[in-house]
């Protein structure tokens, strides 16, 4: 009972049950960053007195009980608040901190494939079992012992020869032969010619190949039964699964296809896609999806534990997971006039804006350099006819993606992005990290976005702000901002935050920044390419409907510097 | 009763299941086990269609086709060594099976419970079996080389052994009644003519040796209309042969697989062919296409049965 009571003991048991019954393989993407144990360990057991500490706490405890091995026993009174000294280390745990071996963080753990945790049961009961299973069957079937001895039939007419018929080959030889290669046809047609027939190419089945994964009467051969729930279907029939038995060596993407086959067969109605539209989603007892990524595609089906998954069109990488339009911005301004009329005046708007500006400030992003303001004009009313971007860039809209903080850490947010704020949430699933508050700026303050960089599938994609502090050190001009942290304290980080893609890396920042007395931060963030163009596109249209000042600012600022930094060089 | 009756196509292998397609789409209906010890050496439907027998080592089940049920309906208990072939008189009377503990047996299948009326032995274990059309005549190929054409009704038989240190592999009698082959493992069929008076049991004439492929013969087979013989081997390919002169009317090729059986369909115009990449294939003969595959299997195919009807002209 001694190690039940040592924290350290019972962190790392938990922690390791949790990995090792965890058969979504989620645990991997979750909790092997976070070592709390470990964490605890370093923080409470280690601190201090360090090393020592542990030593000499064991030296006192041991030499009471007569020398016995369980330094580990805790006396403390349990009402006791922890305490840092508490927290003492488990002899034989997370003591390889440094060594590579990891075979000490895990007890020897022996899964059983077939039943998860739960023991077999013994192999008397199952022969029983079996025994009374082979028995009721072998009622019904009839058995005929194959070496008994030979009864002669009773009838001389048992065995009666039959006469033959003139052969049609002798008949047919004396007809003219048809051509080599064309047997004649003799004009008889057999059922097969016939359905063959009635039933054209395409009634053979595209999934067809996955056939081979049944798992069905498969003798001698591991197979998961998994109920599937089709996502594509109508309504009633979505809420029933589609009950498969596949062979437990089938890959998730031959799940999938056998999934595709049975549909077909089932729902000979139901349009299908090609395999790759498709992935298996983690469901819970209804058909709702969850919002974990789908299944890996290469995993067999034997690793994961699941009963019912989903079968449904795949999502976009990093998942937009839920686009929610506000009630007061949202789904309602397509279908009421007023909302339209509203979005559309504040185009127009925006329009003069230009119109009245453009002569002096260009706004940079749209146009570019030389162009007329009556040019920019045009080209803002063709986009305008164009696009729906326009109309439908303030409607609230939510993305997942990863915001890169500190330069180095990532983490999952939600960006909402609306006509009048943008806002940062931690999201609510990424359990192991301390949450951070949530932020929200409003629209006025955000003055640009870009993609940084664009990588196959990746891309990095930056929201400019306008920084609250006023620090008048101009070094901080350009950070990048932890979520609720204020600018100033994140100097550190900037110098190579901005690296050669900021447009204002600090050196040459200076001169401007104290004239116009405006300041910008930034947030990073890590998302799909895809994503990324829609939160450029969306948020750089809703900027520049607004055309606010802050924007313009932002632009000419950068303008001003790529000017000064190509001067120099 | 053909009409109502859906064209299935059964398959059996080294996977140890017995399959049962839509003929025309390839769809699998069911699937049942056969015996975890045992391949599927041979399978034939009864003449009513209803039931499918199967044979493998040390078994002989039948199956009902009608019912949902997959456990098999008769069973047959102390069979020694592989059950190689099986077959049913035209009218579902009596059952021959063929074994490797040298006999092959005659079961009156209208007794309840079935009984065995004849047994004839071959000295040495027997691979293959076929019944005549006139349903009194079994041909058979031996192991050791040698054919045997037994009449149950006289009891009376004639061997002959075509070519020494072969294996016969596969019997074939023509509907029509004219030939017999044999083949055998050195990629030969050899042809007999069979004539046959006066309710008397058939004379055999040598007629046609075919140097059909260069590895194994697995199965022959001659088409329902009789103008067509078919090898199916081990190397890979269907050779079919037309029975006017034996000479070879079209190959079909499986690369890098056994054939290991084939069937027509009752117009000659298609073939099914089982092979050992597991797929079962329907092959449209003009075009030497093939047209369908059966996949469900996830070893090798070693038999099939399809049993086809003439539906008018």
């Amino acid at each position: 009972m001694a190690t039940y009571s040592n924290q350290h003991w019972l962190l790392s048991h938990i922690r390791n049950s949790f990995i090792s019954t965890d058969d979504t393989g989620m645990c991997e993407t979750v909790m092997l960053s976070d070592d709390m144990p470990k964490h605890y360990l370093r923080k409470f057991g280690n601190s201090g007195a360090g090393g020592d500490h542990y030593h000499w706490r064991r030296s006192q405890k041991t030499a009471p009980t007569g020398g016995g091995t369980t330094p580990e026993r805790n006396t403390r009174h349990p009402d006791a608040p922890l305490q840092e000294v508490d927290f003492i280390c488990y002899p034989g745990l997370d003591l390889s901190d440094d060594e590579e071996d990891m075979s000490t963080h895990s007890f020897d753990i022996q899964m059983y494939p077939e039943v998860g945790a739960h023991r077999f049961r013994s192999n008397t009961a199952q022969k029983l079992e079996k025994l009374d299973i082979a028995k009721r069957r072998a009622a019904r079937i009839k058995s005929v012992n194959y070496q008994e001895e030979v009864q002669p039939p009773d009838s001389d007419d048992f065995f009666r020869r039959k006469e033959l018929p003139p052969s049609k080959a002798q008949l047919s030889k004396k007809e003219p032969k048809a051509n080599d290669d064309e047997l004649s046809d003799e004009g008889v047609q057999s059922q097969l010619t016939e359905q063959l027939a009635k039933s054209p190419k395409q009634t053979q089945n595209r999934f067809i190949e996955f056939a081979r994964f049944d798992g069905t009467s498969q003798v001698g051969m591991q197979t998961k039964r998994i109920n599937v729930f089709l996502n594509m279907l109508p309504a009633p029939d979505r809420n029933y699964p589609l009950k498969i038995c596949v062979v437990a060596t089938a890959k998730i993407q031959e799940v999938i296809g056998y999934v595709c086959y049975k549909t077909s067969l089932q729902y000979p109605d139901v349009p299908l896609k090609s395999l790759q539209h498709y992935a298996l989603y983690m469901t819970e007892d209804n058909d709702d999806m969850e919002d974990f990524p789908p299944l890996d595609n290469r995993e067999p089906c034997s690793k994961f534990g699941f009963s019912q998954l989903t079968l449904a069109e795949r999502r976009p990488l990093a998942p937009v997971t839920r686009v929610d339009y506000h009630s007061q911005l949202g789904s309602k301004s397509m279908t009421s006039v007023e909302d339209k009329t509203a979005l559309a005046e504040a185009a127009v708007k925006a329009l003069q804006n230009i119109n009245l500006n453009g002569g002096t400030t260009d706004p940079g992003g749209a146009g570019g350099g030389g162009d007329s303001p009556f040019d920019n004009v045009k080209e803002y009313e063709k986009r305008l006819l164009n696009h729906n971007d326009m109309l439908e860039a303030p409607m609230h809209r939510t993305f997942r993606l990863n915001i890169i903080d500190k330069r180095f850490f990532k983490s999952d947010v939600t960006l909402g992005i609306s006509g009048e704020r943008i806002e940062i949430d931690q999201c609510k699933n990424a359990k192991f990290w301390p949450q951070k508050k949530p932020v929200s700026t409003p629209i006025d303050f955000v003055a640009h976005c870009e993609i940084l960089e664009r990588r196959h599938l990746k891309a990095l994609l930056r929201i400019w702000l306008k920084s609250n502090s006023s620090s008048p050190s101009f070094s901080t001009g350009c950070t990048s901002a932890q979520i609720n942290a204020s600018v100033t304290t994140l100097n550190a980080g900037s110098g190579s935050a901005g690296i050669a893609h900021s447009p204002s890396s600090p050196g040459h920042s200076s001169g401007l920044f104290s004239s116009s007395n405006i300041r910008f931060k930034h947030y990073d963030f890590d998302t799909d390419t895809h994503t990324a163009e829609q939160i450029h596109n969306k948020l750089n249209c809703i900027l520049e409907m607004r055309s606010s000042d802050l924007r313009r600012e932002f632009l000419l600022q950068r303008d001003r510097k790529q000017e000064k930094r190509q001067l120099k060089l | 009763m053909g009409d109502q009756q859906q064209l299935i196509l059964a398959t059996g292998g080294y996977d140890h299941t017995i399959k049962v397609w839509q003929a025309h789409t390839g769809n699998c209906i069911k699937t049942m086990r056969f015996v975890e010890t045992s391949q599927v050496n041979a399978l034939d439907r009864t003449p009513d269609k209803t039931r499918l027998a199967a044979c493998g080592y040390q078994c002989i089940r039948l199956y009902d086709l009608e019912s949902n049920c997959t456990a098999p309906v008769i069973n047959f208990d102390g069979v020694q060594k592989n059950v190689t072939r099986l077959g049913f008189q035209e009218n579902g009377n009596w059952m021959f099976t063929a074994g490797e503990d040298h006999h092959v047996r005659i079961w009156d299948m209208i007794a309840a419970p079935p009984h065995c009326s004849r047994v004839f032995d071959c000295e040495a274990p027997v691979n293959a079996a076929c019944l005549h059309p006139n349903q009194v005549e079994i041909a058979m190929g031996s192991q050791n080389g040698s054919v045997f054409l037994w009449d149950v009704k006289s009891e009376r038989h004639e061997r002959i052994v075509p070519e020494v240190d072969a294996s016969i592999q596969d019997v074939a009698i023509s509907p029509d009644g004219r030939y017999l082959a044999a083949a055998n493992n050195k990629g030969n069929c050899y042809i007999w003519s069979l004539t046959s008076q006066d309710q008397k049991m058939s004379t055999l004439r040598p007629t046609k040796k075919i140097l059909a492929h260069t590895r194994y013969i697995l199965r022959c087979k001659f088409s329902p209309d009789s103008r067509l013989l078919l090898t199916t081997s081990g190397d890979g390919t269907v050779g079919i042969w037309k029975t006017d002169d034996f000479s070879k009317w079209r190959e079909l090729s499986i690369e890098n697989y056994w054939v290991w059986d084939a069937a027509f369909s009752a117009d000659s115009k298609w073939l099914f062919t089982a092979s050992s990449d597991g797929i079962a294939r329907l092959w449209k003969l003009q075009t030497k296409s093939s047209i369908r595959d059966y996949t469900g299997h996830t070893k090798a195919i070693t038999a099939l049965s399809f049993k086809d009807e003439i539906v008018g002209k």
